[in-house]
């Protein structure tokens, strides 16, 4: 299964990055917060278009670079406005995280009846 | 199904995630650090390093009386000679000028009480403030007081009276009311000094503050304690 090539480097990554020791300072902490939502979202919305073959690319890193970006500046904005911006990319990111899942389930789950379905056959 | 060119990008993309996570993980673990550090943990053990340096002053203080025995058995030392007999005089005049001997002589003592009205209205005009007792000490100096102390500190050159909180430090010792303030001087003086219409008791009295005055034939002001050091002051020309 290639599907176990992603999980390793996420593991890798995790364990990179809490080997290295670097901390952000208290003010960064949601710049964080929020670049981990932008880019776990940017992950599934990636895993569920190679599910339904539309994936592309192109629309992938610059979805992925794009979001963060804005959602990183929606923060920004919101400590200038001294508005909890963060909470506007939490929820997006979020409900988009849970909708990508759930299609993944559904498609997962399809596919298994289909399977199903060709070994009755 | 096609080729999975998906697969190098999520792995990378995967990997860009766990770096973000374990630095965020890094950072929320030492923020939950820094935040456990004020529970009781720190707590035990700042007071006992407070404890610590507290004995570590006393040590100090006794070390400088030893020192300042030394140095009195110095000056205290066989004297023939004419020249360091004068030293001597001058030395201890100047000493005496410092604050830094004990002095004994008729004056006044001033003992200062939050009052003990209540009229309503701001609470604070009902203690004893720093500044009020810095008035105080302001005029018995201009009355030509001698020598002035402020619940057993003496007020040098180097002296502060500053406010902080409920209390008030002098010299950096926190003290607290009653104010009793030793003076010696001319005490009709230094009374008059005080009570002339308009004066401090005169302001003071109406917010029932009190302020008791004695004249007493023998008033004793210790010497000033804290150990001057001269650290950022560069030794200069003597001006005598």
């Amino acid at each position: 299964m290639k599907i176990i090539v992603p999980v390793i480097g996420l593991c890798a990554g995790i364990l990179l990055g809490i080997k290295s020791g670097i901390v952000l300072p208290y003010t960064m902490m949601a710049y964080g917060g929020v670049g981990i939502l932008a880019c776990l979202d940017t992950v599934l919305g990636g895993v569920r278009a190679d599910m339904e073959h539309q994936f592309q690319m192109r629309i992938f890193v610059s979805g992925f670079f794009l979001n963060g970006i804005v959602a990183i500046g929606l923060v920004w904005l919101g400590k200038q406005l001294n508005m909890d911006l963060s909470i506007a990319a939490i929820v997006v990111f979020g409900s988009r995280i849970f909708y990508n899942f759930s299609k993944i389930r559904r498609f997962l789950l399809n596919k298994r009846q289909k399977e199903a379905m060709i070994g009755e056959e | 199904m096609k080729p999975r060119e998906i697969i190098p990008s999520i792995t990378v993309l995967c990997a860009i995630l766990g770096v973000l996570m374990g630095i965020q993980y890094n950072t929320v673990q030492s923020q939950a650090a820094s935040a456990a550090g004020t529970d009781n943990v720190r707590l035990t053990e700042l007071s006992a390093e407070l404890r610590k340096e507290r004995e570590e002053r006393e040590a100090l203080e006794k070390q400088l009386d030893k020192q300042a025995e030394l140095l009195a058995t110095y000056e205290a030392g066989e004297t023939d000679d004419a020249a360091l007999k004068s030293l001597q005089k001058e030395n201890e005049k100047l000493r005496a000028f410092a604050g830094l001997s004990e002095q004994t002589g008729p004056g006044i003592i001033v003992t200062m009480d939050d009052s003990k009205k209540d009229m309503g209205g701001d609470k604070n005009a009902y203690l004893v403030h720093a500044e009020d007792v810095l008035k105080v000490v302001n005029e018995l100096f201009v009355a030509g007081a001698e020598a002035v102390s402020v619940n057993g500190q003496r007020i040098v050159a180097q002296s502060g009276i500053t406010c902080a909180g409920s209390i008030i430090t002098v010299n950096g010792v926190r003290v607290a009311a009653p104010f009793e303030i030793k003076a010696i001087g001319d005490a009709s003086v230094l009374q008059a000094a005080l009570r002339f219409p308009g004066g401090v008791v005169d302001t003071l009295s109406p917010w029932g503050i009190v302020i008791d005055i004695r004249e007493e034939a023998s008033v004793t002001v210790p010497a000033y304690t804290q150990s001057a050091l001269w650290k950022t002051t560069e030794e200069g020309e003597d001006a005598a």
